[in-house]
């Protein structure tokens, strides 16, 4: 079972855990309709496109809203805490939420516990708050984009809003280095997948693979565009491909819905998601071995 | 892309820290109606919880500074002498002229607006929970018209985003508003 969990923006919603469905424009889980904006609602569409596309169960969620002031957050990382272990997912992924560095150390702690131990995903807050507690290396992967592999490489920052003015100022062409020092300050996942205008797939420091084609420098402008490329590979993962293969897959299937949806900075990231069933149908078994029908 | 860094107000000795963002974005509005010299920076480690915001003050204005949080209703967790392991904020941002559009990055926050209407047009980065929220408030919105982040978000994120929101209204009111 794959979990996925994720502050949604709302004020009203509940701590929800279920199947994840669509619904015309929106999500729902466990008949709490979410937006497929920018954040958990664009992941976890994209990761629901890939395990329709091979037929498999839907991805589970936990969701809560929370606007930011931390409520829905901590109750979110209480239940992970408190229930993991029950839960059991072999794959987990965590995404939008508070970056609490106490709640971290101790959600780190469930993950250690469960056994097997889940794959473990993580990307924006949880990222941010994984980082910050020194627990970067305890997970499988991660998928920063360009400032927040300079936060990763920054060996002092507790949140990318503290990145070092010269490590913010790096050129695109200085992010192998910053790959580099990310890992040696133990601050990278075993896998890492710099995303931004060329993709970067590292793994001890090391770049595994680049890519860059089809370049869509507007996806940059559209929020969601990262998210949706951590939910691919995620469920990629999930579907059984090894996870480089899948971060390879996730970034050109990203970059190729974007050339297919011809977006403009003002696109809105669920017409991205909505070109991803042309994208597998059209390009996976000719990028892989992984093919349906 | 250019890049550009806002003046900020000279160093001072002494730090305020709060128990979350919001609080330090109030005292920081209080703080400088009333005329004194503040800035934004990390709170030292052995106050930080994972988004944490403190504000730097010339600590022989402390009595003053109380004074006004008093009257004001405002809080805070300790008005100290600074200590090692504070960091500054970003403050640099980047700017991308995409034909029609205008990109303004801040750290890991970017907002696009439209040159020829002011209405922004996306936000993107970030992985605080009111970026989302954020989006839903302000994409749509001419920069005129829009509430600003720091008004209605909680987190650096939003910190961030809020000076982006800065630039991309000053980009608009400087050169392009119609």
């Amino acid at each position: 079972m794959m979990l996925i969990a994720g502050t949604i923006p709302s004020k009203d919603i509940p701590l929800t855990i279920g199947s994840v469905a669509a619904d015309g424009d929106f999500l729902t889980v466990n008949r709490q309709r979410l937006p497929r904006i920018q954040g958990t609602g664009a992941m976890i569409s994209a990761a629901l496109k890939i395990t329709e596309y091979f037929e498999l169960a839907p991805p589970q969620a936990l969701i809560v809203g929370d606007i930011g002031n931390g409520r829905g957050s901590r109750e979110m990382y209480r239940y992970l805490i408190n229930n993991l272990v029950k839960l059991s997912p072999q794959y987990l992924v965590l995404h939008y939420c508070m970056p609490y560095i106490d709640l971290m150390q101790e959600l780190c702690q469930a993950i250690d516990k469960c056994s097997p131990r889940p794959v473990t995903i993580a990307d924006a807050g949880a990222m941010y708050g994984a980082k910050a507690a020194g627990l970067s290396a305890d997970f499988d992967i991660m998928t920063p984009d360009f400032s927040e592999i300079a936060f990763l490489a920054d060996s002092l920052a507790t949140h990318p809003a503290y990145i070092s003015h010269h490590l913010f100022n790096c050129d695109l062409a200085d992010i192998p280095k910053l790959i580099k020092a990310a890992h040696e300050n133990r601050s990278d996942a075993r896998l890492l997948l710099v995303k931004g205008k060329t993709d970067y797939i590292a793994a001890g420091g090391e770049i595994l693979e680049i890519i860059n084609e089809p370049d869509v420098p507007v996806l940059e402008t559209i929020g969601g565009t990262g998210d949706t490329i951590t939910g691919l590979l995620a469920a990629l993962v999930y579907a059984g491909v090894k996870p480089l293969e899948a971060a390879v897959i996730a970034a050109k299937a990203n970059r190729m819905a974007g050339k297919i949806a011809q977006p403009t900075p003002a696109t809105q990231v669920s017409h991205i998601i909505d070109a991803f069933p042309s994208v597998f149908k059209e390009y996976l078994c000719r990028w892989s071995d992984i093919c349906t029908g | 892309m250019a890049s550009a860094k806002r003046g900020t107000a000279s160093k001072g000795d002494g730090i305020i820290v709060f128990e979350d963002v919001p609080q330090a974005l109030q005292a920081e509005k209080i703080i400088k109606k009333a005329g004194y010299a503040v800035r934004l920076i990390a709170p030292p480690p052995a106050f930080r919880m994972g988004c944490d915001l403190a504000l730097e003050i010339n600590l022989v204005e402390k009595p003053a500074i109380e004074r006004i949080f008093k009257k004001e209703g405002a809080s805070c967790a300790e008005i100290m002498p600074i200590t090692k392991g504070t960091a500054e904020l970003c403050e640099i941002v980047k700017i991308s002229d995409l034909g029609n559009w205008t990109m303004v990055k801040a750290a890991n926050m970017k907002m696009t607006f439209d040159k020829s209407s002011g209405v922004i047009v996306n936000i993107s980065g970030g992985g605080c929970p009111d970026i989302p929220y954020l989006n839903i408030e302000l994409v749509g919105k001419p920069l005129t018209q829009a509430t600003r982040p720091k008004e209605l978000g909680f987190t650096l994120c939003t910190v961030m985003l809020d000076r982006a929101f800065e630039e991309c209204l000053e980009l608009w009111q400087g050169g392009n508003e119609r």
